[in-house]
Formats: C-alpha cells, structure tokens, sequence
C-alpha cells in the first residue's frame, strides 16, 4: 500500500470532511486568573493554551516589545519525543509568532513595555501554527491589549488539483505543498504567510483563497467565542 | 452541523513498534445517496451518477465479496450494486492499489450500474468499533447497519439483497429486519442471474483457485523463487542507485530464457547505462511477467551474459548449441515488482495426450498463453476436457514464491481454435481491445437520420456558424467507393485579389458532447481498429458514414480553417478558425481529379455530379472545379517550395518521403507514381495540422494535445549504415534534410527493392510519433521530426480518431477565448489529459499490433491449405535483408512477408547448393561475416549469401496449436526465382494482397454456412459501407509508416 487516498472520487477527506470543511474549534478565555491573559483552543484534535504577560521591564522607546515563545509538550505527538525545550522548530515557531503579532497588535500605544506571549501545544495533530496563532489571539484579547483587527490563521493543502482547507496531522505527513495564512479578516491583509515544498504558480491562487476563506470562517467561530465571554 | 468522533488506531511502524494513533472522524446528517428514489435529493445532494431507477433490487456486497469476487460485479447485466466505503476501505488495505483501482474505474464509468455509498461518515449508519471485535465482524455488521439505514432511506420502496459469504452474518441479519436479505453470493447469482452463465462460470473457477491457494499455503513448500523486497527497500534502492528500475520485455524468440529490461527515467542517466539490462533465466526473472515494472539489481561483471544472434524457433528447451553469444551485456536479476501489469490472457488447455502425461494432479493444470512472453499458467478447473480445442481467456491470480508457475483462473472461451472468428477474438483480447456493439443508451444519444425523419440543419446552429454554400467551392478527393469523408477543400478568389485556401472537417464534436456515453466509448475505444478484413469503428456509423461524412450535395456542418494568401507569393496572410455550414459540391476520386488537373477533360462523365446537367452549364462549372483543383495543386507546391527555399527542413522531410515509398510498394496496383493531387491533398492536411497545432498551443500553453516525433537515436542507424556500405552506398543520418537526401541517393538501378530495404530499416530505426499534452515536456520537445515542423497536431480525421477530437474542443475553446467569451467546452488538465495521451497512444499501439497480427493471420491461412512441394505460388523471391549466426532473414515482395530462412536445420547439417543450384542438406560448418555468410560442407563445397542477394524460397505454415501459426521459408535455390513473364506476374501480384484477404474470408464465410450459422454483421456492414482502409492518401500513409516504424516483432531479434 502505498499512500493514503487523502481525497476520495466522492470529494470526502480521510476523516470525513470535505475539502473546504474546518475541523471543529472549541476555545475559551481566561483560563488562568493568575495571567494577564489567557486562553484555551482546540481546533480539532490540535490543542493549544496561551498566557499573555505584559512588563515594563526592557524597554524601546517608542513602542513596545513582543515576545514570543512556542513550546510543545513531550506527549503532544504520537510518538514520545526526546527534547521538550530549546530546539529550532520551536524558536522558529516562537520567530513566526512575533512577526504576525507585532503586525497586529498597536504597539506603538505601549511604549517602553514589553507582551510575552507563551504558548504551549498540548496535543499537535496538524496545524499547530494556526492553533498557536489563534490561541494567542484569544488570549492577546483577553489581557485588553489594542489590535489593529482580529488575527485568525489556518491552514491550507493542495491535493490532486483541489485546496484543502485546515489540515489534519494525517494530510500534514502525506508530505505534499502546504500553506499556513494568518490573516486580519476585517481588512483583508495578511499578516503572514509561509509556504512548504513546491506548488506550481498557477494553483497558489486557488490555495489561497481556501487559506482565507477559512481563515475567515475561523474568525467567525472566534468571534462568537469572545461575544460569550 | 458535523459531529465530531474520535477513532483510536493501533498501527504498526516500519521499527516494529506499535503506535497509538487518534484520528477524528467526522460525521454528517447526510451524504449523496445517488438513488431515484430518494425522497430528498436537496438534503442528500446527489449529484454525478445515480442508480437506474428499473431495477428490481439493489444489491450490496459485503467486503469479502468485492474483495474476491469483483471480476463477477463488473458484468454489466448486475445492476443496482452499491458499495459501501466501508467494503471499497477493505479492498485498498488489504488487495492493494491495483484492485482498487479497478473498483475506482468501475464507480467512475457512467455505464455501469454502480454507486458508491459513503456510510462512513454518514451520521446513523456509522458505528464505532466495539472493543474486542474482530475487524472483520465490525465490517460486516457496518455493511449490514448501513444497508439497512438506506432501505429506510428510500422508504422502503426497494428491496435491498446484501450478499456475503459470511454464514454467520447469514444467520444473524438473514432475518432482522423485513425488506433486506442477506444471503450468499452462490445463493444470490443462482437465485436472480441463473441465465448469466458466464457468472456461474467465473464464481466457480474463481472458487476453485482460491481454495487452492488456501491449501497451498498450507502445505510446505521449497522455495522456487526468492522473496521480493519490500517497496520501502526498493524505493531507497532506486534512489542511492543500488538498484534500477524499469519494464520489463521478454524475448519473444526466447521467452524462457531472455528478458530485457528498458530503463526508465531518472535512473537510466545516473547509472550510465546505455544499452537495455539482460535477465537472464526464469530464475533471474523472479516472478516477474512482460510488462511489469521492475526493480533490477545489476549482477557482479563476470557473471554479465551476452545475448545470442543465432535464429531460433520457439521450443522450450533450452538450446546449448554451443554457440558463442555476442559480446556480454549488463545482467541483472529481479529483486521486486512496483507495478503488476497482468492482463487477460488467452491460453489453449494442453491435448489430451499430454493431459494424461501430466497425469496424477488432473485438477490442476498447466495451460499455454498464446503470447510466447508470458509463462505458462496454472489453473484448476474441472472442464479441462470439454476446453480442448477452444481457446480461453484467463487470468492471472497470484504467483508465490514457493510455484513454479504462476496461478489463475478461467474466465471465458473464445472460440475454437483456428476458426477464423476464434482467432481474430484471440487477437482482439491479446491487445486488450474490446469492441462490444454499441449499446442502446449510447445510439439513444445520437441524431436520427431516416427517410421519414430526415436530419435537417438546426437553423439555431445556422445562424451562430459562418455558412459557406453559397459562396465557396467546396469538394472533397478521396478513394474511389470511400463513404466517410472527414475532410474537404476549397479555393477561391477574393474581392483584393488575394486567395482563400480553405480545408474544412467533419464537425464531430457536435453531435459527440463531452462526456456522453457516446464519447465516453469513443475515448475508451481512441481509434477505428483496422483488421484485414473488417474494422471497429470508433463511432456509430450514424456518424462515421452519414452525418458526419462530408458527402457531395447535402448540408453538414464543419470545423474549417481558411488561410487568406497572397495572390503571387502564397504567402499566409490571416487565416481563420471556426465552425461552418458547407455542401460539398463534388465528391471526386483522386483518378479523376489527377485527370482533370492534366487537362483530360473526357473524365468527365465518371463525376456524378456533372453528368445530368447540359452542355453550356456542365462547361462552366467544369471550368471552374478545374481552376480549384489546378490552383490548390499550385498552392500546395509553393508551399513547400517555400520551406524548402527558407533552407529550413522541408515541410515534407522524411515522413512523407518515406511513406509515398512504401506507399508504392503494397500498393503498386494503383498507378505506376504516386499522383501529385494524393501530394496536395496530404500537403493541405498537414498545414491545416500545423495551423491548429499552433493555435491551440497559445490558447493553451499547458493543456494542449500536440503530437511529437522525437529524434531517433544515432547507435540505431549504425544497421542501416552497415547496410548501405556493402552496397557502397553512405547514409548519412546526421539530420533528417541529409537522412532523406542521402536515401533518395541509395538506389540502385538494377534493384529497387535495397531502396525499399534501406527506406524500411530507417524507419526501423526511429521511434514513434506520439501524443502528449504541451503542459508536460518542454518546447524543445514539441518538434516534428519527420514532418520537420516545430508544432504539429491531427486535427483532421475526427472520425476514427479520438484525439481529433480532443484538438477540435481545444480549437474551440481557443476561439471562444479570442472573441473573450466563456469557454463552454470542459477542456483536460494538463494531468488528466497526459493520462489520456498516454492511453490513445496505448490503444494506438494496440490497433497497430492487431492490425499486423490479423494480416500475418490471414497470410497463413492462405498458405496453409497449400501444398508447398506441389503448388506453384509457394515459391518465390526473396530478399536477404539481414545476417544472422545461423541464418538469414528474408524479404519477400511479392507477398510482403519477412521471416527467417535456416541455413543450419535442427541436426546441424547445413544448406549447400550444387551446380544446378538447387539447395540440399549436408553436414558442414557455417561462418558469419559482417555482410555475408558462407557455407561449407565436409566435402568443401561452399555457398555464400550477401547481404541484398535474390534467393528463391519455398513459403509453408509452420502450424502450432497453442500459439499463432508462423509461415516459415525455406531456401531452395541461392538464385533469383525465374518467372517466365515478369510483367504478367507483376500484375497479378498485385492483387494478391486484396484477393488473399477476399479467399480466406470466402472460405470462412463457406464454412459458416455450411454449419448454417449467420454470415457475421460486421462482414455485411463492410460491405454495406464499402469503407475503405485509408480513405485519403494521408492516412493510408500515416497508417503504413505507423505499420512500418512498430514492426514489433522484430525488436529483439538482433
């Protein structure tokens, strides 16, 4: 047997879906009292927790500083993984993190402050990025912290000339092109966007646009979520 | 509005640990459920396929049955089958991708009558699986939950039979709930289908090997073969280099012992490998059948084996003659198999002689493919005695390491053998083509044509199409008696003075609609099978001869390209795509158009069109029809002129060339040369080609279907080379201008035939022209090599080619795109239509071997109810055209035939010619040199045979029961065969071909009377139709280099 048939003729996806279907998203916010901020998000069997802390310990003078940091736990994955802590998945990841949220956030109102943001990934099944992102969001938003607009992020696969949308950790493995989007829905712009293994010009389009429908579906599930709180 | 489920997996990795896996499943409230009967479609979404809606019941097989009993499912007359995913899941764990596949391709075709049931995910029918329940049960009972939800989902309107060989699962369901039965398949096929004996048939034997199996495994066997690796080690392998994959060829020649493997791909460039990689033995060979693909693992050098030259006939024994092989070669020997591609195969039961010789194990037997490549098979059935003389077709099971041979079972029965109608089946199966009659649903689609209910034009379609019958001069030039026309042409002045060339074609696509049942066949079928004495058309002949054939005087719709030129130079200066609305004026035959480019104007009373009208009239429109013919001759010369002129490879180039040769050649009974309007006609096909190719080539960089012709490899003309030396001739094939040049320059006065010869080689030496898609290789790549043209297409029989008609929907597209409109036409992805590319080029391939097969078939019938001692036309001249070790092999013209003359028979005495020079047997020794091959006996006599030298041969049939006959020649006289009067043998010669294929068929026909069965139908609709082969010059050329580049057989001979 070689591969898995991630799309059947019939238009259905290895767990059920269909192509532009997300996975189901539960989230929460302020989980923690303690914290700033907080929240928790399930997307799927991907779960991700958030905190937020703001200092004013390092300083630039005329906006503040966000950092960010990523970390997964030892029993996120299937198989039992040797380094918790420090490695460059995880520091990329944390990088990818404070990229999207220093273009989202309005840093310049809080100068001379500092946001830590942590996040932990308790169970990874594809699409921790987006999770991470979205997670964090909620949490961002919890703590009272000024955006620009919502971030919402999600994922997107390309498989026999259709866009997947929301990717399991099962389509992730298959190894074909994939795409995470983080997006700020009110204005449309794209707060990032990175790109695994090749795909042919012509169909990013059709990627993109499944990445930003369901970025924006997401959005909406979020926005009730914080309507509720 | 989806549930959430999580499912837990235990799975195995490749470490040998076990890993826990969760998986989400998702459940919904509804998915399509494709029946009639559905009492809210909306809500189910049923789009694509749904079930007929006549049935009596539907039938759901459980997983084991579509797991082991798929081939019975795939009958047509089983309608109403749905599958449940659950049951398809099965079938790709744990049968594998091919099967799969096959189960995929079988839901895809919209004839038959299956859908696909998602019962998974869909929300009541999905349960989870219990702790501790086997899978099997877990399957079954799902079948069984979904089953019944669906009866319910159709409110119980329709009874549903669910069928399994599962006796518990029997007695549990078989009576739970009221409307579904469950029962047995045996049960079921007897119960519903007794009349569908084939079923019957196929479940028995399918059965029977499956028990076998069973039993097999059981019992410990010694190895036979070592075990393949696994796929993961071959795939690491092929990358590092280790190992080298390709297909696999056996030797036809020597199909137990030599195998080859062409390379494939990226390896063949790392491992610096030039040639192909031999196999040497079955043993090397593991398991591995013609046409897989293989993994190969390249021998240490000192065991490298050379390939023997020496000619020898098909016996299984092995033959240690103790001849020296030719230089060693790169040997290897099988490690794996990625890709199985076992067929259906005809097979002939062994005589009873040998049954008994066969003796103790008389369930089982051992029968003999009727291709030599594919080893022998062993399938048990009961009716090995009742099978004798029949042949039947059978497939491949499974092949153990621990057997000799690989298992199968039967499947059905051919037809006798060597009854006409049995051996063309047999040939018809062995190229895997099947042309069942059209079906009901398929003529449904077409247009009426009748005497009461004549076809009239659409005047919707008047007004949308550029209509051209009241001002050009349409006509078409084709064969005499030729009924579907696909091409015409016109000529014209304009108002500027500039002329109008015009080539218009048969608007098919408009009566075929993408992706109706008609075009569905159309493209399974990809071209009009040729045999020698009938054809399967690719369309109803509704179309082929009638509504879509250009005939003279009625309306008809076609696709036209019209060039605007320049009234001196010719040069192109617009032209014009797009569908028309013509009426062809004349229907001319090439005799007659010739005569009246000549100025003979007395042929006028065999045109049919000019015959009734008066003297003032008739000499008008004579006047004009001749202005067409004499000014498009002038075109088509200018134009390639032209090219010549450009110092560019001429449009012509070798292609044409080579063709117009051959074309002499078999048909040397129409005129002595070819006439200049067959040229014209073939030269406007080609730039019609061309101009489209290039058209829908910039509409659609990525998708367009073009057809390329690669440049040959040089080491394949070093025969040629060799060749045209002893001749003292010198080829130089540097390009396809000097290759064409330097042919036209080899002739030898006194010998037509070494032209014929050298032209013929040449054309051995280059590879097939083919289809693809644009989107898959690079420009570069597109070039024509034959044709010399950077971009070149078929556009222009639409008719009996499928590809035709893929170009006609791109051409549309294309102009839709100019004039910004939608594109309604769903054109292929480049994906899709690479596939498809690849399957006409198969089908192609297909239709030629058939073609060759049929007429080698037809050949040998003829000679073998000839006594060749006594009868006179058993003799005749041969060429010697190439030298072997042991042998010569032998052109002869008159019938058209090569085969292989023996100078050393099975005793190893060998051939001497005394001073009369009559030949006989005498013990003595053989010595080859480059270009010649002397014979000397004990007593020194000697006889050398060069290269071109005319022999006399005597022509029998060598007849073989399990295989094809074979004609086999025999040398009689090392001097040219005298003929009294060679002008009147000439003559009659050149019927020979027509009139062999004419006495075989009456023979046949006699026969079949005889036994009072029906003449066959498609007989009487070759007559009816009186089609021809090649209905214009261009194709009948394209066919016959086709013919001539694919000569299969002699592949591996060398």
């Amino acid at each position: 047997m070689a591969g898995l048939e991630l799309l059947s003729d019939q238009g259905y996806r290895v767990d059920g879906r269909r192509a532009g279907e997300l996975r189901k998203i539960q989230a929460r916010m302020g989980v923690f009292a303690q914290a700033d901020g907080s929240a928790y998000i399930e997307q799927g069997n991907t779960k991700a927790l958030a905190v937020i802390r703001g200092s004013r310990a390092r300083a630039l003078p005329d906006r503040a500083l966000v950092n960010c940091q990523y970390s997964s736990a030892t029993f996120s994955t299937g198989e039992r993984k040797r380094r918790p802590h420090g490695d460059r998945k995880s520091f990329e990841m944390g990088l990818q993190l404070r990229q999207t949220f220093e273009a989202a956030i309005l840093t310049q109102l809080h100068p001379r402050s500092q946001i830590d943001i942590y996040v932990q990934v308790l169970q990874a099944d594809g699409g921790t990025y987006a999770a991470c992102v979205n997670a964090a969001m909620l949490a961002v938003l919890d703590a009272g912290i000024p955006m620009q607009d919502f971030v919402c992020a999600c994922s997107a696969g390309f498989v026999d000339g259709t866009a997947l949308a929301d990717l399991s950790h099962v389509e992730e493995a298959a190894g074909g092109p994939q795409l995470a989007l983080a997006l700020l829905p009110a204005s449309g712009q794209i707060a990032l966007l990175e790109m695994d293994a090749r795909l042919h010009e012509d169909h990013l389009e059709q990627v993109l646009e499944a990445a930003a429908r369901a970025a924006r579906d997401v959005h909406t599930l979020l926005d009730r979520v914080v309507r509720q709180h | 509005m989806l549930q959430k489920r999580e499912k837990v997996l235990l799975l195995r990795t490749f470490q040998g640990r076990t890993l826990r896996i969760v998986r989400e499943h998702y459940l919904r409230p509804s998915v399509p459920c494709n029946s009639p009967l559905c009492p809210q479609p909306a809500a189910c979404r049923n789009d694509g396929k749904l079930l007929s809606s006549d049935v009596t019941h539907y039938v759901i097989p459980d997983w084991k049955i579509v797991q082991d009993y798929l081939e019975i499912l795939e009958f047509p007359e089983l309608k109403g089958i749905i599958f449940m995913q659950t049951a398809c899941q099965a079938v790709q764990h744990q049968r594998g991708r091919r099967q799969y596949n096959k189960l995929r391709n079988l839901l895809k075709d919209a004839r038959h009558d299956c859908i696909l049931f998602a019962n998974e995910f869909q929300q009541y029918c999905y349960l989870p699986r219990e702790r501790g329940e086997s899978l099997e049960k877990w399957q079954t009972r799902s079948i069984y939950n979904a089953a019944v939800w669906y009866y319910h989902h159709c409110q119980d309107r329709m009874p549903i039979v669910m069928v399994t060989e599962d006796e518990e699962a029997i007695q549990q369901y078989g009576s739970e709930t009221e409307g579904v039965f469950v029962i047995s398949f045996k049960n079921y096929l007897d119960n519903f289908w007794l009349d569908l004996k084939a079923a019957h048939e196929l479940y028995d034997s399918i059965l029977q090997s499956r028990r076998e199996r069973e039993n097999e495994s059981q019992e410990s066997h010694g190895k036979e073969y070592p075990e393949h690796l696994p796929l993961e080690v071959l795939e690491a392998g092929i990358k590092s280099g280790r190992y080298i994959q390709g297909v696999l060829n056996v030797n036809k020649h020597r199909a137990q012992i030599e195998a080859f493997v062409r390379l494939q791909g990226a390896s063949s460039k790392d491992s610096g490998l030039v040639s192909d990689i031999l196999i040497h033995g079955m043993k090397a060979r593991n398991r591995s059948i013609h046409g897989d693909v293989v993994v190969v693992e390249l021998l240490p050098k000192n065991e490298w084996k050379g390939r023997t030259a020496a000619l020898c006939e098909n016996d299984s024994d092995d033959k240690a003659s103790g001849e020296s092989p030719s230089e060693p070669m790169p040997t290897g020997r099988v490690v794996g198999i990625l890709q199985k591609n076992w067929r259906d195969y005809v097979v002939t039961f062994p005589s009873k002689e040998e049954v008994q010789s066969q003796g103790k194990n008389a369930q089982k037997i051992l029968v003999t493919p009727w291709d030599y490549r594919i080893p022998k098979i062993r399938i048990s059935t009961q009716q090995a005695e009742a099978l004798q003389d029949f042949r039947v077709v059978v497939r491949i099971d499974s092949w153990e390491s621990t057997s000799v041979y690989p298992n199968g079972h039967f499947v059905r029965v051919l037809g006798r053998i060597g009854d006409l109608e049995g051996e063309i089946a047999t040939i018809l199966v062995e190229n895997s083509i099947s042309v069942v009659p059209f079906s009901e649903a398929q003529m449904c689609e077409m247009p009426v044509n009748t005497p009461e209910n004549p076809w009239k034009v659409n005047p919707e379609e008047e007004r949308e199409r550029r209509d051209l019958r009241k001002t050009h001069l349409v006509f078409s030039i084709d064969p005499k008696g030729c009924e579907d026309v696909d091409d015409t042409l016109s000529v014209r002045t304009l108002n500027n003075g500039n002329l109008e060339l015009g080539v218009h074609i048969a608007d098919v696509t408009h009566f075929v609609a993408p992706n109706s049942y008609i075009d569905i066949e159309a493209r399974t079928r990809a071209t009009t099978y040729y045999l020698a004495d009938r054809r399967y058309d690719m369309l109803p002949s509704i179309l082929s001869a009638d509504l879509c054939s250009l005939l003279g005087g009625v309306d008809r719709y076609a696709v036209s390209v019209m060039w605007e030129l320049d009234k001196t130079s010719y040069e192109i200066k617009k032209v014009w795509y797009g569908r028309t609305i013509i009426r062809s004026a004349y229907k001319l035959f090439y005799e007659a158009a010739q005569e009246l480019l000549n100025g003979n104007v007395n042929i006028v009373d065999d045109i049919p069109e000019l015959r009734d009208l008066d003297e003032k009239s008739r000499q008008a429109k004579l006047e004009e029809l001749v202005w067409a013919i004499g000014k498009l001759t002038d075109i088509a010369r200018h134009v390639r002129a032209k090219r010549d002129g450009c110092g560019a490879l001429e449009l012509e180039g070798v292609e044409v060339r080579i063709q117009l040769d051959d074309k002499k050649n078999i048909h040397d009974l129409i005129p002595k040369q070819p006439l200049e309007v067959h040229e014209t006609v073939a030269e406007c096909m080609i730039l019609a080609n061309h101009w489209v190719a290039k058209e829908i080539w910039e509409s659609f960089p990525h998708q367009a279907l073009l057809r390329q012709h690669p440049p040959p490899h040089q080491e394949f003309f070093s025969e040629l080379r060799e060749c045209a030396k002893a001749k003292g001739f010198i080829i130089d094939t540097r390009s396809n201008k000097t290759l064409a040049d330097s042919l036209d320059n080899a002739n030898d006065p006194n010998d037509p035939i070494v032209n014929r010869l050298l032209r013929y080689m040449a054309t051995q030496a280059m590879s097939n022209a083919l289809y693809f898609s644009t989107g898959s290789c690079a420009e570069e790549e597109f070039h024509h090599y034959g044709l010399a043209l950077d971009k070149y297409t078929h556009f222009t029989s639409p008719i009996r080619r499928y590809s035709d008609i893929i170009v006609h929907r791109l051409l549309m597209a294309a102009i839709s795109k100019d004039k910004k409109m939608e594109i309604k036409e769903n054109l292929f992805s480049n994906k899709d239509l690479e596939e498809l590319c690849r399957h006409i080029n198969n089908r192609n391939r297909a239709a030629q071997h058939a073609q060759k097969q049929s007429t080698e078939l037809f050949q040998c019938m003829y000679f073998k109810d000839k006594d060749p001692e006594t009868e006179e036309r058993c003799i005749s001249d041969g060429v010697i055209y190439s030298i072997r070790t042991n042998g010569v092999l032998v052109f002869i013209p008159r019938f058209g035939i090569k085969g292989a003359a023996y100078l050393k028979n099975k005793d190893g005495l060998v051939i001497s010619c005394g001073p009369d020079s009559r030949s006989e047997w005498k013990s003595g020794s053989l010595q080859r040199f480059q270009n010649k091959i002397t014979s000397t006996t004990t007593e020194g006599e000697s006889v050398t045979f060069h290269l071109f030298d005319h022999v006399t041969v005597r022509i029998s049939v060598q007849a073989s029961r399990c295989h094809s006959d074979t004609i086999s020649l025999e040398i009689i006289s090392n001097k040219p065969y005298m003929i009294p009067d060679t002008e009147l043998v000439h003559q009659s010669s050149l019927l020979l071909k027509s009139d062999l294929v004419k006495e075989v068929t009456r023979s046949v026909e006699e026969a079949q009377l005889a036994q009072e069965v029906k003449v066959n139908i498609i007989q009487e609709d070759y007559q009816k139709y009186c089609q021809t082969k090649g209905r214009s010059l261009y194709i009948l050329l394209e066919e016959i280099r086709d013919l001539a580049l694919l000569d299969v057989s002699n592949s591996y001979e060398i």
